[in-house]
């Protein structure tokens, strides 16, 4: 489980994020929805770990991970998978050294095998010596996927990772993340501004704006809240 | 349209830039250091009303701008008068036909020693080698009186002279073969080297390193002597072999180009060179020794009366120079 | 139809103006060497193996250099430019600063203070005085260089890897292979222009290919021997470029990042002190002890020497601005050429060895570039351009667009091609699309490289004092000259001088461009 508590951020001197409470269950997909500059991509960054709250803390597992302008554990050591929304892919690197460089990095076994495999799973064998802007949008997407998963993560934070894609490609890619989350027991936090993506794969939503939550709850109680924020953002 | 008009406007002052209106011009170049030549050229111009255009040089660049450009330009001549710090570099030009001869009446006045007998090129206004020392540095009962003096033991590694490959001292160089032979030049130099000789990049690094004490003595040109006397307390200098071979003198030199555009103009200002005026002004900014008997001297001035000059035939120094030059390059690089 | 994507006008106008005025007559004069055949081969058996050896000697000096003024100019861009380091912004104005001082000017405040410090001038009088004097000059290209690559890495990609390992490794396996592009063409730069600078090995009385270059030249009257080294170091230099492109060409993801990313700052804790005592250290050395002896030098007279100096340099300041400003415009239009058809080469295959002749020029030493430029113009027909200002812009133009290509360059490959395709497609034309996206797009490359040139020209001295007109007042040159016989406090007094004023233009400059640079939010 994921706890934020009390968290305040601010960045260059102006507050985005304040006092806010957040919890993300074992094993659940819980989509942040909220329009551009409400707060949604920084949750994910400081639940990374690649920023830390101005006050207030965050729990991973009920292990206090940073408090207060601290990181306690540090990034690397949170076991958290992360897909970027422009996917951050290594240009210098092949789709195979792409995938094998967190293993590298973190002295795993039979690197080679695993790579391979999961390479195998998201169908991207015969790219493996391919450099990212050799790849199409979906394959990039899918390596960028894979990169994350190779090192088996207990989290996975996706910030907009779909925002570029096409109608088609984007079901296919949802119907795996969905599959990933059964197959891995992953407990994923999804960001994005389009509610019909979010109300498609979502267990839990919650819905933000301005560094608050505004409402959280499954999709059913989302689609019938009173709230008229709410009603007035899943219209479009 | 209005940025085109600016175009046209930059471009025509870009080709505009360096006509002027007048015809009455004279086109000068010359290697004596700015500071010197320049006040005589802007009084030239007061008086004569002739425009002259320069193309200054310094020492420290050896010159080089100046006489490669001359031969560079020979085809076709810019430059109407060479006004040199000595006269190896005319002689460089004369050997490969750059030079004219003019007659000048005011060269009637100046021994005959000090210019080409064709009159390809004039002296006047001469410097001298002397050997600068620093007082704090050497006691005045030890300042070596020649320069066989400087291979004595008590001045090792205190002493130096500029790149032999330049300059006036190259010319030196030369003036010491022709006048001691070959042998026992390369003798002295061989001593010297062994004595731990400092080589500095010029003479006004001579000068700079002897001000402050970084060595106690080197060989310069008057004129970077004074500058230096002017400076400091600190320092004197010496002519160098007054009981023996003497001290090199080495004139001014100027000469037309072969192919001048302003015959006339050039005329007059070679005229005005070698003018005791001249002399006069040079001795005063630069203490430079006067050619012509009679000029007044300045306090502080050496007369070319109370030296001993090393007897040299300029000419034949020019041509020992470029025998030597290969043995000198060599030599400056061990 | 087929409709052209790219019009040639641009790139002839471009191509044939410096081929025909900076490019021929270099051509002209080394043929005129060669088909000398008698004194070629006299020539060819001077080059013999002590010429190697020299050869060598030169260019591990500058290799060596050029590793440490990068290395040293990448350290300082990492902690100003990747930290959040307090008052970069005025660290990063304050270590540009010896870009500003000609090199012998500082060569001279070097010695100068090392006497006063040391009370000796040996151990600067050798190799270690070239290297340190060209370290300080250089090492703020590299910062230039390598910072300007190191904002450009979208901070996504960092942080994508430090979720996986250490930020040490993060920057190890990272960051430095994608700015190795920017590293190698800082190391190559500063190789060639160490390789070719002339006056502070000469002053430091360190025998160089370059010096014996000059020796040949000036002392033996060789032209034809010296052409034929000069040769020898242009055609190093072009292997060199050869190596890089090759290099360039062989890693696919050059591509990296895009205009305005959001690049990642790391934070500093425990490594304050260290970094602070880097850059005071760096500071110190290469600014401040520099500085401070020419003020006290150019103050040991109370205020003659500066009186004397102002008067001096007076007469010269508006020639001297008024060539940089008109050559270093034209020094941005001929780099923009370059670099942007050499981008699109596959439409014009002439575009290729465009920048290859830019390095050309610019490789040569400045003596042989000069007298070609002599050899050349000096011709009754050409006499309009020999005896007018118009000589000086052509050599400053011919020595300088290189640099300005590479700069250009580094920022035109940072624009994503899907900008451009994206106007296409809209059936946008050419000139228009230029105008609207890529000329904004540069304009910041542009200012950079309009102000590196103006600096360099009104510094630049080899070339300027073989050709300037008769009658001509050139900042650089007056110095120069008049510096030969003064006092050391009129000379550290001329140095200043300019060195403020060179200093006081830029603002005005900026001042100019900023209309251009708000509209198109490019300010920041």
């Amino acid at each position: 489980m994921i706890q934020l508590k009390e968290i305040s951020f601010s960045y260059n001197d102006k507050p985005l994020i304040r006092g806010l409470n957040l919890q993300f269950e074992v094993g659940k997909l819980t989509c942040l929805l909220g329009s551009s500059g409400c707060g949604k991509s920084t949750i994910l960054r400081l639940i990374a770990g690649l920023e830390v709250p101005s006050t207030g803390a965050v729990y991973i597992d009920n292990k206090l991970v940073a408090k207060d302008r601290k990181n306690i554990t540090m990034v690397s050591k949170r076991s958290i998978g992360f897909i970027f929304q422009e996917l951050a892919l290594w240009p210098h690197m092949t789709a195979y050294q792409n995938v094998a460089f967190g293993l590298q990095e973190q002295k795993k076994t039979d690197v080679k095998e695993k790579v391979l495999e999961i390479l195998a799973f998201f169908g991207l064998s015969e790219y493996i010596d391919n450099y990212p802007n050799e790849m199409s949008g979906g394959q990039k997407q899918l390596l960028a996927i894979a990169r994350s998963l190779v090192l088996q993560p207990k989290v996975l934070l996706m910030d907009e990772p779909l925002s570029n894609l096409d109608v088609k490609l984007k079901h296919k890619i949802l119907g795996y993340i969905k599959k990933l989350k059964n197959e891995f027991d992953l407990t994923i936090v999804y960001v994005t501004h389009d509610h019909k993506e979010a109300f498609a794969i979502a267990d839990q939503v919650v819905l933000m704006n301005e560094g608050r939550v505004i409402e959280q709850g499954t999709t059913e109680e989302i689609v019938g809240s009173a709230n008229e924020f709410v009603k007035e953002f899943i219209e479009y | 349209m209005r940025m085109l008009k600016i175009v046209i406007i930059i471009i025509s002052a870009i080709f505009l830039s360096n006509c002027t209106d007048s015809t009455e011009v004279v086109v000068v170049y010359t290697s004596v250091d700015q500071v010197f030549s320049e006040p005589i050229l802007k009084d030239f111009e007061q008086e004569t009303g002739i425009k002259v255009k320069a193309v200054y040089d310094a020492e420290e660049t050896k010159s080089t701008g100046v006489l490669n450009r001359l031969i560079a330009e020979k085809d076709n001549p810019q430059c109407d008068v060479f006004w040199s710090g000595d006269p190896v570099r005319t002689i460089i030009l004369q050997n490969k036909g750059i030079t004219a001869a003019y007659h000048s009446p005011i060269a009637d006045g100046i021994s005959e020693v000090y210019r080409d007998k064709d009159y390809h090129w004039i002296g006047f206004s001469a410097r001298a080698r002397v050997l600068l020392y620093n007082k704090k540095l050497i006691d005045e009962s030890e300042v070596p009186q020649g320069i066989f003096d400087l291979t004595n033991d008590k001045y090792r590694g205190r002493f130096g002279i500029a790149n032999p490959l330049f300059g006036t001292t190259t010319f030196h160089m030369a003036a010491l073969f022709t006048v001691l032979g070959d042998e026992k030049a390369k003798q002295l130099l061989d001593s010297l080297q062994l004595n731990g000789l400092v080589i500095a990049t010029s003479n006004g690094d001579i000068k700079r390193r002897v001000l402050s004490g970084e060595i106690a003595c080197g060989l310069t040109d008057t004129d970077d002597a004074f500058e230096a006397l002017k400076e400091s307390d600190n320092v004197d200098l010496v002519f160098l072999d007054q009981k023996g071979i003497g001290s090199l003198i080495i004139p001014n030199t100027v000469n037309m180009i072969n192919g001048s555009r302003n015959v006339d103009n050039a005329k007059v200002l070679i005229d005005y060179l070698l003018s005791k005026q001249t002399e006069a002004k040079l001795a005063k900014s630069c203490a430079q020794m006067p050619l012509h008997k009679g000029v007044k001297l300045p306090e502080g001035v050496f007369s070319l009366d109370h030296i001993v000059p090393m007897k040299v035939d300029y000419r034949k120094t020019a041509k020992k120079l470029e025998e030597i030059q290969d043995y000198l390059k060599r030599w400056s690089e061990n | 139809m087929v409709r052209k994507l790219v019009h040639n006008e641009l790139f002839i106008i471009g191509f044939a103006a410096f081929f025909i005025f900076a490019v021929l007559p270099v051509i002209y004069t080394i043929s005129i060497t060669f088909f000398n055949f008698q004194s070629v081969w006299a020539n060819l058996q001077e080059l013999n193996i002590s010429t190697f050896l020299l050869l060598l000697k030169s260019i591990l000096l500058s290799a060596f250099v050029a590793f440490l003024a990068t290395t040293i100019g990448s350290v300082l861009a990492f902690v100003l430019y990747k930290t959040t380091i307090r008052y970069s912004s005025f660290f990063k104005i304050l270590l540009l600063l010896p870009l500003f001082i000609s090199p012998y000017i500082l060569a001279v405040a070097w010695k100068e203070g090392f006497f006063l410090m040391f009370g000796s001038t040996l151990v600067l009088a050798s190799y270690w005085g070239v290297i340190i004097v060209f370290i300080s000059i250089y090492t703020p290209l590299s910062m230039l260089i390598v910072g300007n690559a190191l904002v450009n890495i979208s901070s996504e990609i960092e942080d994508s890897a430090l979720l996986m390992t250490s930020k040490r490794h993060v920057v190890l396996k990272i960051v430095i292979p994608l700015i190795k592009p920017a590293l190698i063409t800082s190391f190559i730069l500063i190789f060639i222009f160490s390789i070719s600078e002339f006056s502070v090995p000469s002053y430091f009385a360190v025998k160089v290919f370059t010096t014996e270059i000059f020796t040949q030249f000036s002392a033996f009257y060789n032209y034809s021997l010296a052409i034929l080294q000069s040769v020898l170091l242009v055609l190093l230099c072009l292997f060199l470029l050869f190596a890089e492109r090759k290099y360039i060409a062989n890693a696919p993801f050059l591509a990296i990042g895009n205009k305005g990313v959001v690049f990642k700052l790391y934070t500093i804790e425990k490594q304050k002190v260290l970094l602070y005592s880097i850059l005071v250290l760096w500071l110190f050395v290469s600014i401040f002890l520099p500085l401070t002896i020419l003020v006290a030098q150019s103050f040991s007279g109370g205020a003659m020497y500066l009186v004397q100096a102002i008067n001096l340099i007076k007469p010269t300041i508006l020639n001297s601005f008024f060539l940089a400003f008109v050559s270093s415009i034209i020094v941005v239009f001929i780099g923009f050429t370059a670099a942007y058809y050499n981008s699109e080469h596959h439409l014009i295959k002439l575009a290729k060895y465009f920048d290859l002749l830019l390095l050309f020029i610019f490789a040569i030493p400045s003596i042989i570039f000069g007298i070609s430029l002599i050899f050349f113009y000096n011709q009754a027909a050409l006499s309009m351009i020999y005896t007018s200002y118009a000589i000086l812009i052509i050599a400053f133009v011919g020595k300088f667009s290189f640099i300005a290509s590479k700069l250009i360059s580094n920022s035109l490959k940072q624009i994503p091609v899907s900008l451009d395709e994206a106007a296409q497609i809209q059936s946008i034309g050419f000139y228009k699309r230029l105008q609207m996206l890529i000329l904004p797009l540069l304009l910041p490359a542009f200012f950079a490289s309009f102000v590196i040139s103006f600096i360099f020209i009104v510094g630049e001295l080899g070339l300027s004092i073989m050709i300037y007109p008769p009658g001509a007042e050139i900042m650089s040159v007056k110095v120069y000259t008049i510096m030969a016989n003064a006092p050391h406090g009129l000379s550290s007094a001329m140095s200043l001088i300019v060195f403020l004023i060179t200093l006081g233009i830029i603002p005005f400059f900026y001042l100019l461009v900023r209309p251009m640079l708000n509209k198109y939010h490019l300010s920041k």
